[in-house]
């Protein structure tokens, strides 16, 4: 559960955010919302897929950091082994709330990254502390990013690039596993693609994020070897 | 494709005319030499039967081109995942059973029936080899938000508003499809009646030629009743359910579930269909009117319907059951009403119509010397057609043990049975129903539709004295165990009906 409320400098003056990266502070996710602008910094580290909101089956791209629910291989004991975090990871436990048609900032009251350790929010005067201002500028990004995918997901399943792929891994151990749910891009029929539709992508910008995803699966074999490392230390 | 059949009219603007108009517009889409015109009159009101479909209307819907979503929002449809039958084994306490849309477990590798009867005491046959029925009556989707328009995790096919149906499916046929739309009355018919049909005259578009024309006018079957007086073979000897008496009822509350299957309950001399639309349920009553007056069909009617009975309005629907001799003629051939009409059980209707046109559709004449063969296949198909469903629909009042009425003991007198079914009924005692029953290649109803019902209605007791081959006791078992722990998982996982049908009103289904 989370209470959300709406971030001001006076209720939570005090508060401060614990930044570091570990399960206990929830940062075991299998998967995080992605957007087709932060495809270059996150390829360089995950795989980007597409998968469905569970509850509207809008699709929408996310980047993959395990195998399973709650599965995140990137976290090592003291860190996220990476060299770059998700936005939507980063920005954690603010989100962005909507006041007579404004963007606010919100923060879950609930999270476990909440308390009197980590950095402080506002300044001794009410103003807002760098780390906040770094918060409010991802919120922004992200909101942005948010808009920027309906847009790619609507241009892609119309020149129906969309396709679900399943994953089988077997690991050292010989065990296998499977990955289910997620959508990535049908080459074949991206190289098939009439001139007409190869000129809309170029003007909207979608050709760099779609080659993006696609170099990103490259990135599978990184987590099968991170979930091969984990079976070594068992 | 180079056809003799050049052009096409269908005469007759209900469902049974646009689905044809849809289904062949759609497959002839690219072949310019085929033109298809449907003239219907502006003054005849549409009957709107058949508010139930079988699952093969996602695949004819999908072919015609209409988006899944649209259908949805568009005809106030839902989900039928299957037939669930109310108090037909006897009145005199409550008692049901399933006729799901999804296949037994197993039906690819072996039959799993006779491996049921050793847990007959526990668990009701549709429940111990399919995780539908449990679905069913927890009022659950046969999907996803996330499942793909068309694609299911629980096979189904839908509920619908007959009238918007055919609305949707006129405007697609027209403004998508190109099919010529004729508001007129046809006044005549051109041609001997011991040869093809030359043309139709209209009122006020006057005389309209083609090379194919499609009946789909209903009760009055103006071409083949009509014109070429083909003979009505009636049924009411068998299927004694002549009249139906329908109503429209709200939902008590709007954000009440939506059941998920036909529910069919079981009356003194009927029975009476429920069927969950998302803003209104539709529910009549289908007896046979020389068991009871209209009046007391009315009262049960009312009784079942409880409270809200005061506030509805009962519409009385005649029905002759039965089939033409010959439903393709020369070059004319009756689909929908035009042809037959059997009561409403197990929702039969629209399906003909659906295969009638694709029949039609794929074996459209390409050369005029074969319209004559093509017609003889036709009509051997379908007469083969009618009498399953016929025997099929029989089956449910036979097997039935109601005693409260003549009707009902009328039903099971050997002369209102048709030798065909008396000869699977003498096989079944003995042998379940199985691919022996069912020699055709496209049957209507698989050996699990009889399964289901023969089982559900707990006709067994020389089967289940038979001995069982053990070659597949483990495997049966297994599959038992795998359908209950399903059951677990899809009630963890499926939406209700209705949350689902908001769920699509806000964000439309996906298409992978």
């Amino acid at each position: 559960m989370a209470t959300i409320e709406r971030l001001n400098n006076v209720s939570h003056k005090d508060l401060k955010v614990n930044t570091q990266r570990s399960a206990q502070l929830g940062d075991n996710v299998m998967f995080s919302l992605s957007f087709p602008s932060e495809f270059r910094s996150a390829q360089a580290y995950y795989p980007i897929v597409f998968h469905k909101d569970a509850d509207t089956g809008q699709l929408y791209p996310v980047v993959l950091f395990g195998f399973q629910q709650q599965e995140n291989l990137f976290l090592t004991d003291d860190k996220w082994d990476a060299g770059y975090i998700p936005l939507n990871v980063a920005r954690q436990p603010f989100s962005i709330g909507l006041q007579d048609q404004q963007r606010v900032v919100n923060i879950d009251m609930d999270s476990p990254r909440i308390g009197n350790e980590g950095e402080p929010l506002f300044l001794e005067f009410g103003g807002h502390a760098p780390y906040l201002e770094k918060v409010s500028g991802m919120l922004e990004t992200l909101h942005h990013g948010v808009e920027e995918n309906k847009g790619f997901v609507d241009c892609l399943l119309e020149f129906k690039l969309v396709e679900s792929f399943t994953l089988d891994v077997t690991l050292n151990d010989g065990s296998q596993h499977q990955l289910l749910g997620f959508y990535t891009i049908n080459e074949d029929t991206l190289n098939g693609l009439a001139d007409a539709q190869w000129a809309t992508l170029r003007t909207k910008g979608y050709v760099g994020p779609i080659y993006m995803m696609l170099a990103s699966q490259a990135k599978f074999a990184e987590l099968v070897s991170r979930k091969n490392k984990l079976l070594n230390l068992s | 494709m180079n056809t003799s059949v050049k052009k096409i009219l269908i005469v007759g603007g209900g469902s049974a005319g646009w689905l044809t108009a849809g289904l062949l517009a759609a497959d002839y889409r690219f072949d310019k030499s085929v033109q298809i015109s449907l003239v219907e009159s502006p003054n005849v009101k549409h009957i709107g039967v058949g508010e139930g479909t079988w699952p093969s209307m996602r695949s004819t819907l999908q072919r015609i081109g209409i988006d899944e979503t649209d259908f949805i929002v568009k005809c106030n449809a839902s989900f039928k995942q299957g037939s669930w039958f109310h108090n037909w084994s006897s009145s005199s306490q409550p008692n049901h059973y399933h006729h799901p849309f999804t296949a037994p477990v197993a039906a690819a590798e072996f039959d799993i029936a006779p491996y049921w009867f050793a847990h007959s005491e526990n668990v009701e046959f549709a429940h111990a080899v399919s995780a539908q029925p449990a679905m069913i009556e927890a009022g659950l989707a046969p999907k996803q938000i996330t499942t793909p328009a068309y694609a299911f995790v629980n096979n189904y096919g839908y509920h619908l508003d007959a009238g918007k149906f055919v609305h949707l499916l006129q405007q697609h046929a027209v403004k998508q499809l190109g099919v010529t739309h004729i508001l007129d009355d046809v006044v005549a018919v051109q041609g001997e009646k011991n040869q093809p049909i030359r043309s139709v005259e209209t009122a006020r578009h006057g005389v309209i030629e083609a090379d194919l024309f499609i009946d789909c006018s209903g009760f009055a079957s103006l071409l083949l009743g009509q014109h070429y007086a083909t003979k009505f073979i009636e049924q009411r000897h068998i299927l004694f359910n002549d009249t139906a008496l329908a109503a429209q009822v709200d939902y008590a509350d709007p954000d009440a579930e939506i059941a998920s299957a036909t529910l069919a309950t079981a009356q003194s001399n009927g029975w009476i269909w429920d069927i969950g639309l998302q803003s209104r349920r539709g529910i009549g009553y289908v007896y046979s009117s020389s068991h009871i007056s209209d009046e007391d069909a009315e009262r049960e009617l009312r009784h079942y319907i409880g409270q809200q009975a005061n506030e509805v309005e009962f519409r009385k629907i005649p029905i002759r059951p039965g089939y033409r001799e010959k439903f393709w003629v020369h070059n004319c051939v009756g689909i929908g009403m035009a042809a037959g009409f059997i009561e409403p059980l197990e929702a039969s209707a629209l399906v003909m119509v659906e295969l009638a046109a694709k029949f039609v559709s794929e074996q459209l004449p390409r050369d005029p010397f074969h319209m004559t063969i093509t017609a003889k296949r036709f009509n051997q198909t379908f007469h083969y057609r009618w009498q399953r469903i016929m025997d099929f629909l029989k089956l449910h009042y036979v097997l039935s043990e109601r005693n409260d009425s003549d009707y009902w003991r009328d039903n099971r007198s050997r002369e209102t049975i048709s030798d065909s079914l008396a000869e699977m009924l003498e096989v079944w005692r003995t042998h379940l129903p199985s691919r022996y029953d069912v020699p055709m290649a496209e049957e209507l109803f698989p050996a699990a539709s009889f399964q289901y019902v023969l089982l559900g209605l707990r006709h067994m007791s020389e089967l289940k004295r038979q001995p069982v081959k053990q070659n597949n006791q483990q495997r049966a078992m297994q599959h038992f165990q795998q359908t209950a722990v399903r059951k677990q998982q899809l009630k963890a996982g499926l939406p209700g009906n209705r949350a689902l049908l908001k769920q699509i009103h806000s964000h439309g289904m996906q298409t992978i």
